[in-house]
């Protein structure tokens, strides 16, 4: 545990704070990475910074064009969120797959992002969905797309001390799904998983956004598959082929969670089942614009 | 900033004020404590268990502002304010024994019981949230909660038939 936590009570006070000694500065939020790596003896910061509180960084409210979605807020109220369900269909399909109802109530989607693991579900749910990041780092921000976030397995682009204040998600009409295969059916780590979003026309593919977690360092996205289903029609035998695609795409490793060759075939069978889906459901539920 | 926050921010200590089971309580604690320790060894509640540490087990979880937390992975900094109910302050209408607390008992959904005050609170937070909670939502709500006695048919059971209760 550290020495000392400091609690400010907004971003100015925040940015107002001494440099943490030895370091980049360690954020709380959610705690559910920080103080269970500080447990487990992983963690030896003398100083946090405790962000929960800051007002700044709560709430999902929606521009003409977007939703702003507060780096401070909890998975569970993601699941609340009307606008997160009107319009951002393949993050609302993540959450039952984010760890347990009380870690949910706990860990925030800015940590998710902030933590980096190539299994995060929230994350690889908003690269899908097209997000960008806002960071802020002493008052100054600025803004960048969530795939370009990561930079290899825990590494962000996050320089010292910055901050992730925001994501930015934008309102388009869309299909979306997420499916995770993990060690059992709820609270597990993916072995893979898949996030699908499709803006259809009538039957075709006007355009798509597939992200793969636990199969590469960082989220996936799959643009080749995702360029192949543009214009096509959404059918079975193109769903095929796509999946067939996406595992040229994957880049797995074998590890105590699962093997390389089986994360590459259950990439593409997770892709083929998550098309599916949408065509048998998802035209009828694509987003309304 | 304010004094108030100069005092919480640059000192070691802090002071705490929050609800403890309905009671107002005023503590000043190192920043470092985790809530755990605060319920456990400062309130000498012992009814929440540290099981894990990790966030996987549930035996140590809590209601805070009416929502399930790992208390294990909180720290007390961040009740300021906020209104914490350990399984000690879970009771009946009558002041007696919550609901749960007596179906788990009349159904034996207890073995080492070491986990049973985690799966109650998860079950009360469940109830809270959907109190028509089917079997399958029931099983759902209790996926963050660990028996290593692995005894969670008769935990379903007194959770069914504590809704009838309620």
């Amino acid at each position: 545990m550290p020495e000392l936590i400091l609690k400010p009570g907004t971003l100015k006070e925040l940015w107002l704070l001494p440099p943490a000694p030895g370091g980049s500065r360690k954020y709380l939020a959610g705690g559910t990475d920080l103080v269970s790596g500080s447990n487990a003896g992983m963690d030896a910061s003398q100083v946090w910074v405790d962000i929960s509180d800051i007002k700044e960084l709560k709430g999902i409210r929606e521009t003409k064009n977007s939703l702003i979605i507060g780096s401070g807020v909890k998975i569970s109220e993601l699941s609340g969120s009307g606008l997160i369900s009107r319009w951002l269909p393949a993050l609302r399909s993540a959450i039952p797959h984010f760890a347990s109802p009380s870690l949910r109530n706990m860990a925030t989607i800015g940590g998710n992002a902030a933590t980096a693991s190539p299994c995060a579900d929230g994350v690889c749910a908003l690269c899908a969905e097209r997000a960008d990041v806002w960071l802020e780092l002493g008052g100054k921000k600025r803004k960048i797309a969530l795939q370009n976030f990561f930079s290899g397995p825990k590494k962000t682009v996050l320089r010292r001390d910055e901050l992730i204040t925001a994501f930015e998600v934008p309102k388009w009409k869309h299909a979306g799904v997420y499916l995770k295969l993990g060690p059992r059916a709820y609270f597990g780590i993916a072995k893979a998983s898949v996030a699908v979003a499709l803006e259809l026309d009538g039957e075709k593919v006007r355009s798509a956004s597939i992200t793969l977690a636990s199969v590469s360092p960082v989220p996936l996205m799959a643009v080749k598959t995702a360029n192949y289903l543009k214009g096509r029609v959404l059918n079975y035998d193109n769903a095929r082929t796509a999946a067939a695609l996406v595992k040229t795409e994957v880049s797995p490793i074998t590890d105590a969670r699962s093997e390389a060759a089986y994360r590459r075939e259950m990439s593409g069978v997770l892709l083929e089942r998550a098309l599916n889906s949408v065509i048998l459901t998802g035209r009828m539920s694509q987003v309304a614009g | 900033m304010t004094e108030k926050n100069k005092k919480i921010t640059h000192r070691a200590k802090f002071s705490l004020k929050c609800f403890v089971n309905g009671e107002k309580v005023e503590r000043d604690l190192d920043s470092s404590r985790s809530l755990i320790e605060f319920i456990r060894l400062d309130l000498g509640l012992k009814g929440t268990k540290e099981g894990c540490g990790e966030g996987e087990c549930g035996a140590c979880l809590v209601l805070v502002d009416g929502k399930a937390v790992n208390s294990c992975l909180m720290m007390a900094i961040q009740l300021q304010g906020k209104r914490l109910i350990t399984i000690e302050g879970l009771k009946g209408r009558d002041g007696g024994l919550h609901p749960l607390q007596k179906t788990f008992m009349e159904e034996g959904a207890v073995q080492c019981g070491f986990c049973t005050p985690g799966l109650i609170i998860a079950s009360e937070a469940l109830l809270r949230e959907n109190p028509d909670a089917t079997v399958e939502d029931i099983k759902r709500g209790l996926t963050g909660n660990l028996c290593r006695c692995t005894g969670y048919e008769k935990v379903v059971s007194a959770v069914r038939k504590a809704q009838k209760l309620s």
